[in-house]
């Protein structure tokens, strides 16, 4: 039997898609699974990453301006102590606070003497068994301080 | 005036063309985003630590990576790998650069290549890069005493800027209070 009408909605309207459907999406799943992306990482930048009389040859061209020497130990494997001057931190948010006390009082020290705050370089000197994370928690810390001039010591 | 009607969908064939417009977008988009074919050289096995702050690199191109693993859990020697020229081949590919803990070793004179050229020496006759960075990708347990020699090569080849990768991690929300 005849279907009638089975034909009559079916017209041509403009080229046939399906192949470059076919190709765009071989193409996008190539692209999908071959691009590598940033992903979830960044950079902590030292400009510094010796000091004088610490890491690297004693001829190294870093300046020992207006130092501070950041000591951190590490008392048991999953912690750390971090010592400046007055300030003990076992973490880095409280290191952060106290750091950026002591740059503002140091600050205002320079600004009498005609210096700048950019002139402070912070030495941070970790013991040998100090993990990687841990030094570069006060690291951070240094840096949200605003400090701009962080490099290490060798190791105590 | 006549009513305007729109026309049936073709029978039978799903009108595709919203389909194309999105899926061209998303491929512009990856073309535009995605590194293909690009490594940097990375060791994505390594686990390194996590921070709040952190920096974009612009110039990636100037940049070598050193992948930085104790060699055993409590080992303060290091072992670094990086994706450098092979002198016979001249292709890059990941090589492990002998440390010596002095100013002659094999990571020193890759560290100097990339920074003075050729000669190795600072102002010679290959041009200096003084925009040469250096990023030390570290395994997040390994002790400062493993870490350290590589900081000493770095300072021993001039290399004035020194990166740390780390993970992103957003800032934690404040503990709500008891």
């Amino acid at each position: 039997m005849k279907m009638k009408g089975a034909k009559a909605v079916h017209y041509e309207s403009g080229p046939n898609m399906t192949p470059l459907v076919d190709v765009v999406m071989v193409i996008l799943i190539f692209l999908m699974l071959a691009g590598q992306f940033g992903g979830a990482e960044h950079f902590l930048a030292s400009n510094i990453p010796l000091s004088k009389g610490g890491v690297g040859p004693d001829n190294s061209p870093a300046s020992i301006d207006e130092p501070i020497e950041i000591r951190v130990d590490s008392p048991s494997p999953d912690r750390f102590t971090a010592r400046a001057g007055v300030i003990n931190a076992t973490d880095g948010p409280t290191l952060t606070k106290g750091l950026t006390r002591l740059r503002a009082v140091m600050a205002e020290q320079l600004k009498a003497k005609g210096k700048s705050a950019s002139d402070i370089q912070v030495k941070i000197s970790p013991g040998r068994n100090v993990k990687f994370e841990h030094v570069i928690a006060v690291f951070e810390a240094a840096n949200a301080a605003s400090f701009e001039k962080i490099g290490f010591t060798k190791a105590r | 005036m006549g009513k305007h009607h729109i026309p049936e969908a073709h029978g039978g064939h799903p009108n595709v063309t919203p389909l194309i417009d999105v899926v061209m977008v998303l491929i512009v988009f990856f073309m535009l985003v995605a590194k293909i074919g690009v490594s940097t050289g990375a060791d994505p096995k390594i686990q390194i630590p996590s921070s709040i702050l952190g920096s974009e690199i612009k110039d990636m191109g100037n940049v070598l990576y050193l992948n930085v693993t104790p060699m055993s859990k409590d080992s303060d020697t290091p072992i670094v790998t990086a994706m450098v020229k092979n002198s016979t081949t001249g292709n890059s590919e990941i090589t492990e650069l002998k440390l010596d803990g002095d100013a002659k070793s094999q990571l020193v004179a890759s560290l100097k290549f990339y920074r003075f050229g050729k000669d190795l020496v600072k102002g010679g006759d290959a041009a200096d890069n003084d925009n040469f960075q250096v990023v030390i990708r570290g395994d997040k347990e390994m002790r400062f005493a493993a870490l350290q020699p590589v900081l000493e090569a770095c300072a021993y080849a001039n290399v004035k800027a020194v990166n740390f990768n780390t993970a992103k991690v957003t800032e934690a929300a404040p503990a709500a209070a008891p």
